[in-house]
């Protein structure tokens, strides 16, 4: 299967390269297009492996709304990459000591696993369907873990709708309705008094 | 290794057969929908070029090729011409799972209507990406009013088709247009009347056209996000708008209106005639009534505010949805329809 | 109750339907529009277009140089010299209209004893150089022998109403 060789070294290139790229072009939004880039090689890698559902599944959540939000608050944001620069020294202690654990988590991982390459998954039969082989696994085996993400997912969404949800009194905030339905009495007082040329 | 060759070679034919309509059936939507504008507001539309103006198109065409593509200064030049093929191209490969018959599907995938959602949440960037390049405000504000007004309907939309895979117990489109053959009292449309609603007006809103057109509205932001495209790059970006369209009214009869299947089957008399046999034509003229749908909402509607459109998809679209999805739900568990 | 109603009925998006159906009559309805180079709408006789200089039917031009033209023109728009002719009768030698300064009231017309100056129904003229918009006399006859013909019958019809 040379083709499919070919296609796996090409779409990992680009994944390792564009990974890379995230971390090293200075303009934000460039990083998150190159972010966006590694994830659609991903789920073109999990494509080769026949994952088909997933690697769509990747695309559509990361790529087509996750990342266009992500993009939309870069995009707004205002990043002076000198400034930025500025605190390179300061972090770089701190820095260096994630990166250390990191490479050394996975060591530890690769270390206990071995380094053995995993087979290409045998080509199943055409009745055979990942989509509904998924949804079995995650509705019989896994079910607990399913449901406990759901659960953990609802909340931060509860969260998030808690946070930004408070009335806040500095803002100006118009309510139509209210604009719409105002009595006349609300906005006028008429005074009876006598002019001034009577008064005299 | 010649094998995969010749399979390569004759998928780039294939996928020819179906990219050439789609293209020239985009340029005949822009003179239709000029024309049926033209009519609706007592207008003849274009009669000039050709008869009955039928040049038109190519004349816009040829038009948009010569002009001068500007790059306007301190744009990012790599993602200002990128921006546009990026909204194509996933409005053209979308049509890869598409089938026009139950034997005539380029590619006749598993997860077809996943990936068909996948594709057309990535349009998106291309707006995005074109606002942010062309190093204009207008620009800018039209690319995150459309990113915005895509993320909140792709949702609802997504919603929506959960409720016809309910019913039709997977993602094949093939099949799920065979989940519907009966008569026209079987197509999810009867059963699934407010998502099949929530899906052409989400679809609508997905494609920003009119009434939901914010991200260009000519009367706060000039053009939106292609203000400072202009020859190639502006025909690009209309190209995608348009294919977007055929390919949402293209799914609406998919997945609402039995795709290929006549509406006269199961009908005593006129259902046994010629008839009552399902095929292309069907699949295509169904696809043409939701293109002229699109073009009757803009000549009828006037655009929606900013929060209302977000109100509308948040809390109007989103519920009703949620809750038809259980009624479907129901539908499925009682044996009701299909299934 | 009232509120409940309210809502269902707005589910039912009557007022949208309402509004499709008025662009659908209006797309059938007949259009009013004409397709302009080939077809017009009708123009009344006494439409103000481009100036003519009219002859008798024997050849001789009509103008006697009076130049009541210019004197009411408010736009001062006309240009006249004259001098006497061989046979003894006052002709111009010059002839001249701007048509920039031009307003088309149409006081020329009406000024002139003899009906030599008058407005066509020509409209539709342009020029491809701004010293074109003086035209001259020998122009201003041409123009009167090509459109002689409509000139003649615009006047004959507008004659009852004078």
């Amino acid at each position: 299967m040379p083709i499919i060789e070919i296609l796996f070294y090409l779409f990992s290139g680009v994944l390792v390269l564009s990974a890379l790229s995230v971390i090293t072009v200075g303009n934000p939004i460039h990083a998150a297009l190159f972010l966006i880039l590694s994830f659609f090689s991903a789920a073109c890698i999990w494509m080769l492996l026949q994952a088909e559902f997933l690697a769509i599944t990747l695309v559509l959540v990361y790529v087509g709304a996750v990342m266009v939000l992500f993009l939309f608050v870069v995009m707004m944001l205002d990043v002076h990459v000198a400034s930025v620069r500025e605190g390179f020294a300061r972090y770089l202690p701190a820095g260096v000591l994630v990166a250390l654990a990191m490479a050394v988590q996975l060591f530890l991982v690769i270390w206990t696993r071995g380094m053995e390459t995993m087979p290409m998954p045998a080509g199943e039969g055409d009745e055979y369907s990942h989509t509904s082989m998924i949804g079995e696994l995650l509705y019989s085996e896994y079910l607990y873990a399913f449901e406990i993400a759901a659960v953990v997912l609802l909340v931060a969404i509860i969260a998030a709708i808690a946070l930004t949800h408070r009335r806040r009194p500095e803002t100006k905030h118009q309510d139509p309705a209210r604009q719409v339905r105002v009595k006349r009495d609300e906005r006028l007082r008429v005074v009876k008094m006598k002019s001034e040329g009577e008064e005299a | 290794m010649i094998d995969q060759l010749l399979t390569l070679i004759w998928t780039m034919t294939k996928i020819m057969i179906i990219i050439l309509p789609v293209t020239i059936a985009v340029a005949y939507y822009t003179y239709f929908e000029r024309k049926v504008l033209g009519y609706m507001h007592s207008r003849r539309g274009p009669n000039r070029v050709g008869p009955l103006g039928l040049l038109q198109p190519f004349a816009d065409v040829f038009k948009m090729l010569f002009k001068e593509l500007i790059v306007p200064t301190n744009a990012n030049k790599f993602l200002f011409l990128l921006a546009p093929l990026l909204s194509l191209a996933p409005a053209l490969a979308a049509w890869a799972v598409v089938p026009f018959d139950d034997w005539l599907v380029l590619a006749d995938v598993d997860a077809g209507l996943l990936l068909i959602l996948a594709l057309t949440s990535m349009g998106v960037y291309g707006i995005l990406l074109g606002g942010w390049a062309s190093n204009s405000k207008y620009a800018l504000i039209g690319g995150l009013r459309a990113a915005a007004q895509t993320v909140s309907y792709e949702i609802a939309m997504g919603f929506a088709l959960v409720g016809v895979i309910v019913l039709a117990g997977t993602l094949n489109l093939t099949a799920i247009v065979e989940a519907q053959s009966g008569n026209i009292f079987t197509w999810y449309w009867l059963p699934l009347l407010p998502l099949f609603v929530i899906y052409f007006v989400s679809g609508v809103a997905e494609t920003n056209r009119a009434p939901f057109d914010v991200a260009e509205g000519e009367s706060e932001i000039v053009a939106g996000f292609h203000v400072e495209y202009s020859g190639a790059g502006f025909a690009v970006f209309f190209l995608a708008e348009y294919a977007n369209m055929i390919l949402i009214s293209a799914l609406a009869s998919l997945l609402f209106m039995g795709g290929w299947l006549s509406p006269f089957s199961g009908i005593p008399v006129v259902g046994d005639t010629f008839l009552g046999e399902g095929g292309v034509h069907w699949f295509l003229l169904k696809t043409a009534v939701f293109c002229f749908l699109f073009l009757w909402f803009r000549a009828t509607f006037p655009r929606y505010r900013y929060d209302q459109i977000m109100r509308l998809g948040w809390k109007v679209f989103i519920p009703i949805t949620i809750v038809w999805i259980m009624v479907a739900g129901v539908f499925r568990v009682m044996g009701w329809f299909g299934g | 109750m009232q509120a409940v109603t309210r809502y269902l009925r707005s589910l039912m998006l009557l007022e949208l339907f309402r509004g499709l159906a008025v662009t659908w009559r209006m797309g059938l309805a007949p259009k009013a529009t004409l397709n302009y180079p080939d077809e017009h709408t009708p123009w009344s006789p006494r439409f103000r277009g481009l100036h003519a200089l009219r002859r008798y039917p024997n050849g001789e031009e009509r103008c006697i140089a009076c130049k009541l033209c210019e004197a009411v023109c408010p736009a001062l728009a006309i240009t006249i010299e004259s001098h006497n002719r061989e046979d003894n009768t006052r002709r111009t030698t010059r002839y001249d209209i701007d048509l920039f300064k031009c307003i088309y009231c149409g006081f020329c017309e009406e000024s002139c004893p003899v009906d030599s100056i008058v407005l066509t129904d020509v409209g539709e003229y342009h020029m491809e150089h701004k010293s074109e918009k003086v035209v001259d006399k020998q122009q201003l006859l041409a123009i009167g022998d090509r459109y002689e013909e409509s000139i003649a019958a615009n006047r004959a019809r507008d004659a009852r109403y004078r």
